[in-house]
This record gives C-alpha cells, sequence and structure tokens, in this order.
C-alpha cells in the first residue's frame, strides 16, 4: 500500500489509523486531536474554574496517567489557571497496589505533581488485608467494594479539595449505558452518563461543614484504544496489568457487546454515549427530585466501576441468573394478579391497581396521556423508592439513614478484639446484626 | 433454526390443564400443545382490546394493515388474528376490524428476500383477508414530498431516473452495510405507513415480538437514537401520523419458533428461513450493528427470557418529551427532533473528525443517528 498522508496536516506520512473515525493522521496531528477534543469537552461543559484546586484520581493505570499528562498540558497551553494534585487510594492489600503506587510516585515527579496516597487505615480505620482477618475471604468483596466507592470523595474532602477528575472515559460509559439497559436501571442511567457529578461529604476538620465534592470525567468521550495510543506516542509511565477481577455479569456481558460494536461501527461507542446522554432526559421524576440530566446531587460514586481487588471473586454469571430469577417470580406474580383482576372484573366491576410489590399493572387498552404505561419496569433494590439524604454518621450521600461504609465499619469495630482506631461512632446493634446481609442484597 | 424446548414427552402432565403429557416448558412452566397454543394466543389478543367487536361501528368496517415479512413473527401474528376474527364472527356474527396483509418485495436489494411466491400460498390458506404487494422501489412513487430525493447524490438528476435505478443510487451511495441496513429497514417503514395510509388503514399491526423490540432497542442505542426510544416501541400515534400496535410484544422469539411448528396445521412452510449463520464475525465488512444485536439477544434469550422483556418495559418507561406539531422531524426516520439537534455535531461529543467541518446547513435535517449512516448528506 502506498504511503498515504496525514488527512489534517495533510503533509506527513499517516502512521495511526484513528479509532474513532479510521480517518489516517500522522503522530503530530493524533496528539493535537486527541488533546484539542479533551480541551472542547472541558470547555464546553464548562468543567474547571480558574483558581480552583483539582484532585485527579490516580491509580497508575492507562486512564488516570493519561489524565494527569493530558490536564498538565491543557492546563499550561490554555492557562486553566487550575491547581492539580494527585490523589491515590491504597486499599491495603499486601502486594497488590505496591507497582502501581510506584507508578504514581514517578508521575508525580514527571508531572510536577503533589501526591497524597491515602490508605483504607487512615480513611475508615481498616486495611483490607485486616478487615479479610476479620471476616474472613468469602464476605471481604463488599466491604471493598462499599469502601471504594467513598474512598475518592473522603480523601479529597481530607485535602479540602472540592473538585476530583476521575479517568472514566468513552468506552465505560458506553458500557454503563448497555448495562443499565440490560438491569433496567434508568435512574443510574441517568447518573452515570452525566459529566458531572457531586457527592457531599462531611469527613473534614469542621464537623458542621458538608463540603461538597463535585467529579467530573475529562475523558468522558476519550476512546479506550486512543487513550492507549497516546500513551503509547508520547510515552507515558503507566501501570498496565490485567484487571485481577472479573466484572459483574451485566457489566461484562456489555462490555463484549461494546467492543463488537466498535469493531462493525468504529463510531458506535460514541453513538452509545450520545443515545445515553439523550435518554437521560427522557428519565422524568428520578428520586433525586430533578430531572433526569440534572446533575447537581448525584451520588458520583455510585456508579464506579463494581468490583473490588479481591481475587476472591464472584461467581460469573450470578448476577445475571439472580436477577433473571426475580424477574421470572415477578412475572409469575403478575400473571396470576392479572387472572385475579380479570375475575374480580367480571363481579363487580372494580379494579385495583397498585400492588404491594410497587407494580402497577396495565389495564388492558387503557393508555393514559395518549402513551401506555404498563408493568413499571423491575429496578434493583439500590434504586428502588430511593430517597437521598446524608448519612447520620459521617454525612455522606445515602439512601439510608446510615450508609453502608458506616454500617459495615460500626459492625467491624464492634467485633475488633483490640482497641483499634475508633472512629467516634456509637454502636447500635440491631442494624449491625442485619447490615451486612442487607449490604449483600444491595450491593449484588 | 429447531427450537431447543421442546422436549419429548415426558411423565409429568401439564401444569395447566393437568390431563395431557407436557410438549414445552414455557417460562419454567411445561405445558401440553394445546395449553401452549392457548398461552401465546392469550398474550396476543390481551394487546388487542382496543379493537374488540363492540368498539366497531356497525356501519363502518375498521381496516388494519398486517406487513408480513414471512418471518418467524409476521406469520404466526397473521395466523392468530385470523383465529381471532374467526372467532368474533362465530361469537357475534361480525367482526371488530378487517385485515390488510402487505407484502414489501426487497429483490435486489437485500441480502435474502423472501419469495415473492409464499404471498400466493398465504393467500391459499388465509383467503378472508385482502392482500397487497409493493417494491421497495416503490418508496419514490409514493412519497409526499421529495424529502427522499433531498438526501441522495445529484438530486436533479436522480429525480428523472426510474424507480429502480432511484433506489440502487440512494443504496450505493451508502458505505456501509450497517448503513445499508438501516436505510433499508427505515424505506420499508415508509414505505408500509404510505401504503396503510393509502389503503385506508387507520393503524398497523407490526409482528415484533418481545425479542425483537429488545433488539431493535439496543440496536437505535447503538446507532445514535436513544432520544427516539420512546416512539420506538410504543403502542399508540406514531410520529409517522397513522397508530401502531405491537400486539406480539409479550411473546419471546424462541415461542414463536415453537408456536410455528406446534400450532396445527403448522404454519412452517410459509416462514422464510434465513440462512443462518451461528457464528458472526466483527470484522466481516458485512455485518450489521442489527445482525451482532440479533445474535446477542438470542443468547441472552436462551438463558435470560425476563431479561430481555424487562429491557422491553424498561424503553416503555422513558417518556415522549413534549412535542408540537411544530417539532421538526428527522428527513429519513421520521422522528420528532426535538430542539433540532440535527447532526452529528454541537454537543459535548463532538469530534473534529479527519475530513472538513461542516458547512452550512448541518446535517440537512437528519437526526443524529441518520447522519451516521449518511454523512455524505451532512457535508
Ligand atoms: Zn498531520
Ligand atoms: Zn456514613
Ligand atoms: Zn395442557
Ligand atoms: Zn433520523
Amino acid at each position: 500500500m502506498p504511503p498515504s498522508p496525514c488527512v489534517l496536516c495533510k503533509t506527513n506520512r499517516a502512521v495511526i489509523l484513528r479509532p474513532k473515525d479510521h480517518s489516517k493522521l500522522c503522530k503530530p496531528c493524533f496528539l493535537s486531536v486527541f488533546e484539542t477534543e479533551i480541551h472542547h469537552t472541558i470547555t464546553s461543559n464548562h468543567l474547571f474554574q480558574r483558581g480552583e484546586k483539582i484532585a485527579i484520581g490516580a491509580s497508575g493505570g492507562k486512564d488516570s496517567t493519561v489524565l494527569a499528562s493530558v490536564l498538565k498540558t491543557l492546563n499550561g497551553r490554555y492557562d486553566y489557571g487550575v491547581e492539580l494534585v494527585l490523589l491515590s487510594i491504597d486499599e491495603g492489600i499486601k502486594g497488590y497496589r505496591d507497582d502501581s503506587l510506584e507508578t504514581v510516585k514517578r508521575n508525580a515527579k514527571q508531572y510536577d505533581m503533589p501526591l497524597t496516597i491515602l490508605g483504607y487505615d487512615e480513611l475508615y480505620g481498616w486495611t483490607m488485608d485486616q478487615v479479610v482477618e476479620q471476616v474472613g475471604k468469602k464476605g471481604n468483596c463488599t466491604y471493598c467494594g462499599v469502601f471504594r466507592r467513598q474512598a475518592l470523595d473522603r480523601g479529597a474532602a481530607r485535602l479540602g479539595v472540592r473538585h476530583v477528575v476521575t479517568g472514566h472515559n468513552a468506552d465505560d460509559v458506553a458500557e454503563t449505558v448497555l448495562m443499565n439497559l440490560l438491569r433496567g436501571d434508568l435512574p443510574r442511567l441517568s447518573r452515570t452518563t452525566s459529566i458531572v457529578t457531586s457527592t457531599p461529604s462531611a469527613i473534614s476538620t469542621d464537623p458542621n461543614s458538608h463540603t461538597n465534592i463535585k467529579r467530573s470525567k475529562p475523558l468522558k468521550y476519550a476512546y479506550e484504544k486512543e487513550i492507549v495510543l497516546y500513551a503509547h506516542h508520547k510515552n507515558l509511565d503507566y501501570f498496565s496489568t490485567e484487571c485481577i477481577y472479573s466484572p459483574e455479569a451485566f457489566r461484562g456481558s456489555a462490555r463484549a457487546l461494546i467492543k463488537n460494536l466498535e469493531r462493525v461501527r468504529p463510531s458506535a461507542i460514541l453513538d452509545v454515549v450520545r443515545s445515553g446522554e439523550d435518554m437521560a432526559k427522557l428519565v422524568l421524576s428520578s428520586d433525586e427530585g430533578c430531572e433526569g440530566a440534572c446533575a447537581s446531587t448525584i451520588p458520583a460514586a455510585e456508579e464506579e466501576v463494581d468490583g473490588c481487588g479481591s481475587v476472591n471473586g464472584r461467581s460469573v454469571g450470578g448476577e445475571m441468573a439472580s436477577m433473571e430469577q426475580r424477574l421470572a417470580q415477578n412475572e409469575v406474580v403478575a400473571e396470576q394478579d392479572l387472572e385475579v383482576e380479570m375475575t374480580i372484573n367480571h363481579g363487580s366491576g372494580q379494579r385495583h391497581d397498585e400492588h404491594d410489590s410497587g407494580t402497577t399493572l396495565r389495564k388492558p387498552g387503557k393508555k393514559r396521556g395518549g402513551k401506555e404505561k404498563r408493568g413499571q419496569a423491575f429496578l434493583p433494590k439500590k434504586t428502588q423508592k430511593q430517597v437521598m439524604g446524608q448519612c447520620k454518621k459521617c454525612g455522606y450521600l445515602s439512601s439510608q439513614e446510615i450508609c453502608k461504609a458506616c454500617v459495615l465499619l460500626e459492625g467491624l469495630n464492634k467485633s475488633r478484639p483490640k482497641n483499634g482506631i475508633e472512629l467516634g461512632y456509637e454502636a447500635d446493634t440491631h442494624r449491625i446484626a442485619n447490615g451486612v446481609n442487607d449490604l449483600q442484597m444491595q450491593v449484588d | 433454526m429447531p427450537s431447543k424446548h421442546i422436549e419429548p414427552p415426558g411423565e409429568e402432565p401439564c401444569r395447566r390443564c393437568k390431563e395431557n403429557t407436557f410438549i414445552i416448558v414455557v417460562r419454567s412452566e411445561p405445558l401440553c400443545r394445546d395449553c401452549f397454543i392457548r398461552y401465546v394466543h392469550t398474550k396476543v389478543i390481551k394487546r388487542m382490546e382496543s379493537f374488540r367487536v363492540r368498539n366497531a361501528d356497525p356501519n363502518r368496517q375498521r381496516k388494519i394493515l398486517l406487513p408480513v415479512s414471512f418471518g418467524v413473527s409476521s406469520i404466526p401474528l397473521l395466523n392468530i388474528m385470523d383465529h381471532h376474527l374467526k372467532t368474533q364472527k362465530s361469537k357475534t356474527g361480525r367482526t371488530g376490524f378487517a385485515l390488510t396483509i402487505l407484502f414489501v418485495d426487497t429483490l435486489g436489494v437485500e441480502k435474502s428476500p423472501a419469495n415473492p411466491n409464499l404471498l400466493i400460498q398465504l393467500e391459499e390458506r388465509f383467503p378472508d383477508h385482502h392482500y397487497a404487494k409493493v417494491h421497495l422501489e416503490d418508496v419514490f412513487r409514493t412519497e409526499m414530498d421529495d424529502s427522499l430525493l433531498e438526501l441522495m447524490p445529484y438530486a436533479e438528476v436522480s429525480k428523472v431516473l426510474p424507480l429502480s435505478e432511484q433506489l440502487a443510487v440512494l443504496i450505493n451511495s451508502l458505505t456501509s452495510a450497517t448503513a445499508r441496513a438501516d436505510v433499508i429497514s427505515m424505506l420499508k417503514t415508509r414505505l408500509i405507513v404510505q401504503q396503510a395510509q393509502f389503503l385506508g388503514c387507520e393503524g398497523i399491526l407490526w409482528g415484533d415480538s418481545t425479542t425483537r423490540l429488545a433488539e431493535k432497542s439496543l440496536t437505535e442505542t447503538a446507532k445514535g437514537r436513544g432520544f427516539s426510544l420512546p416512539w420506538q416501541i410504543a403502542d399508540g400515534e406514531s410520529p409517522y401520523g397513522i397508530t401502531f400496535n405491537y400486539p406480539m410484544k409479550d411473546v419471546l422469539k424462541k415461542e414463536l419458533v415453537s408456536y410455528v411448528e406446534l400450532v396445527q396445521p403448522p404454519l412452517t412452510s410459509l416462514v422464510h428461513r434465513e440462512p443462518t449463520n451461528t457464528q458472526i464475525s466483527t470484522g466481516s465488512k458485512n455485518t450489521t450493528i442489527d445482525d451482532l444485536m440479533k445474535h446477542y439477544f438470542e443468547s441472552v434469550e436462551a438463558n435470560f427470557p425476563s431479561i430481555v422483556s424487562n429491557v422491553v418495559r424498561t424503553i416503555g418507561k422513558l417518556e415522549a418529551p413534549y412535542s408540537s406539531s411544530s417539532d421538526s422531524h428527522c428527513k429519513l426516520c421520521k422522528m420528532p427532533v426535538v430542539g433540532g439537534q440535527f447532526g452529528i455535531h454541537g454537543w459535548g461529543g463532538d469530534q473534529e473528525d479527519g475530513l472538513a467541518a461542516p458547512v452550512g446547513n448541518v446535517g440537512q435535517g437528519l437526526c443524529y443517528g441518520c447522519s451516521r449512516s449518511m454523512p455524505q448528506v451532512g457535508r
């Protein structure tokens, strides 16, 4: 094949087939177009404010390393006037974070950014290794997942930083859109498509301050493949490792689908993201009390990729199978109710609409507002009738009175043999007794 | 494909009639042949409430269009409707509606079009209805305006070409298999709607099964038409200005596959079997997003049928935005584009693609998804 010129500068030889649209680019044009698009994302969404201090959630992996590098470049080039710091979380699993944290330490020097590494022990009083020692290998995924979801926000609050950026990319968002369609979870679909989310958190020196931590994802429209290409061509120092946990079954299924879609039509990832954004506007009366797309009070942490660093994983496919089972049971109930309803109707002409299960049965042929509303889709427990408030213990956004992390911590602290670090929680015995079991159900 | 869940007659009796031996397990219920057929009919007829005899004006016969593709859904739908109308007639002496059957011939356009001769057999088997046949190219003849022609290269020249060549020009201007499949399916829908109106039908009965609707929902999502989902699978007034009904909405595709074989007399000879490739290759230039989703939901349906139904219920919960009749519609898919967000540019994910930025009339009145299929129109 004859060498073709770059379609942008029309001068250099094209060496890169751009994953997003298969255009042929030279290396400088690719790097520049990649950066320009992220700049466009930042400016068109007004992500940053001059003078703002921003923590980059850094894991040493490709996404957060590219994020740090690009933000450094753009902050210099376009004079955003923001202060960038790196924030890493150490779960306290011996050996697991060693290499990646070393990478982050080198990044801090390379990009001349201050780095803070916060351990689970500092944030929660427990390392994951200690948790495993306490609860055994079986249930520790629950702890790791719950703790991880809050760690960046808690860490940022400690640093007095009110804005955390994460390396979520277009593939992650597209995957989450499809996953939430498969799980029937529209509230979460609408939350995770927004580029800015925020979480109130009150882990600060002042117990009365309810710091609002803003979260955003500047790489939301960047393809994973382009992130890898960018890192490669910029010779970035990142820690590349296969994720050691297997994704939750719905996510795994959605991920495989996204990869196939990308192969058939490269724009498909971006197209799914666009669809997700448009659909978020059609999700009405979300329980956060805003119109779906509204992002101001959205619990960012809930969108975190599930799973944890623990090797003893979950059963693959288990989530889909158990949801299938629950749905099938609902269908049986609905069918029986419908039969009963039809029988009653013949007798007295009365109809009942609402069922204890929260399922609204369709009245045959009846339409409301021109558009039919039939059997309400099943929602996973977590988002059903979710009223967002703050945890009474730590101030973190929570649908329960006490957030999941605090419930778990109470249980751990209560049974801790030696007098370890206490976070000053009072015991609340009956809650703890059921706490872990409830959580298993909520998290699964 | 042979349906996997037809079991050899076992010892266990049918869960419903408790008499006959079961022949098939449906949503974990072992059923005999009769109870299974009744199960499918009930699910479909339940969604036809608005077409009851008592709602029909005795002086004016209601007409509905039933487009057949000779697939595993539309043929069972016709069979069920035929049976339903006969039952109405025997019970009340009249019917709630009359059916017009329409077949759109795609010879020369689609990979493996159904044989038009099947239509003759269909008419022999179900003689009580009115039958019509059109070719996909007729879409250019019956369009009310020039919106289709405007999408073609060299519109002025194309205008005077014979219909078949117009269609070829349009299809050949598309650069991927996905785009071709996408545009062909939209042309089909437009043609069916035109014919329904032309033939005086008040609505259209689509044969889409639960599985097909879930597949369609994710296909449209993947093509960037998430905005249109509230209109894609909902019963009622459609953006095309005619009523859409999806009576097969509660029946899974695998159940219809079994139905075709188990109903007496079987419908097998009337169903057009597309050559099934069990493995689809994403590397192939001929693979489309539609193929991919079809394959995906076939596998989900096998083990997680309720998850498939739940996808359809979930999409059904999306609220159509308030749209006034003045809202502009996409020139190709006809979906209302609220706020006039045409084309692929002008949003957060805007990219500086390697090609020149569009000038002037952005997207030429095509929605985001249609602009992906016809990028040349937007430039
Ligand atoms: Zn160049
Ligand atoms: Zn708490
Ligand atoms: Zn039976
Ligand atoms: Zn369109």
